[in-house]
């Protein structure tokens, strides 16, 4: 491992290690939970199986994609790809079902942390685009991960609000 | 099925989807649809609501 690598499996340990960190302070602090019903369970259920077979799906396809046009991104990139369309569409079946937050979850505030976390992921991939290194000869980097990750949790807030939007506003006319 | 006799025992204590939904621990949206048969309670909250709403399980989930 040279030095190039061995300072990048550095830096990608330690963002790992500070967003675990950070996600468990936000549990801690009541911000996410974990707590559902028992539609929710039954539904989040239905919800995990269409992402278990989207993201098999999704890597079979990126496994032919590599060796029908070779390489067109980093591994890093194409596993990432595949978790990111796995988790949209566990997180969109959840939404569709009332199933996504759960029962002490405040909606504002878990949107607003998406809202955030997906403009920091973008932000760092327009930066990566404008300094050259989000590819390189052709071939989308490790530092794609950030925008894909950016555009999944922009998706899965759009369907949020959208599906919060065109909810009956009276409760009886559901 | 709609489960009218649920929502009619839960209308007669003037209570919402969501007061009924705080007091068995569920979502309001799990107790919409109860209401409206989306969605068969397993014996454990059929019997919380039953509590809830002060009637017996043959009163609000027996069918004939």
């Amino acid at each position: 491992m040279d030095l190039h690598h061995a300072g990048v499996f550095v830096g990608l340990a330690a963002g790992l290690l500070a967003g675990l960190a950070f996600i468990m302070s936000l549990f801690k602090k009541k911000v996410l939970d974990m707590h559902f019903d028992e539609r929710q369970e039954r539904a989040r259920g239905k919800a995990f199986q269409y992402g278990f077979f989207t993201l098999l799906i999704a890597a079979y396809a990126y496994g032919i994609s590599d060796v029908l046009l070779g390489r067109w991104c980093d591994v890093l990139t194409g596993v990432t790809l595949c978790i990111a369309l796995a988790l949209c569409v566990f997180a969109v079946t959840c939404i569709l079902k009332d199933a996504y937050l759960s029962l002490r979850e405040k909606p504002r505030t878990v949107m607003t942390f998406f809202a955030l976390l997906s403009a920091v992921n973008l932000g760092l991939g327009v930066m990566y685009h404008i300094s050259p290194g989000l590819t390189e000869n052709g071939v989308l980097t490790f530092r794609a991960v950030n925008p894909i990750i950016g555009a999944a949790v922009l998706v899965i807030l759009i369907v949020y609000i959208v599906n919060y939007l065109l909810r009956p506003r009276d409760e009886e006319a559901e | 099925m709609k489960n009218l006799r649920m929502k009619a025992a839960r209308a007669a204590l003037d209570l919402s989807q969501q007061q009924l939904a705080d007091a068995v621990g569920v979502s309001r949206q799990t107790i919409n649809a109860i209401e409206k048969g989306d969605y068969n309670p397993t014996i454990k909250l059929c019997a919380a609501i039953c509590r809830a709403l002060g009637k017996t399980l043959d009163e609000l989930f027996w069918e004939e």
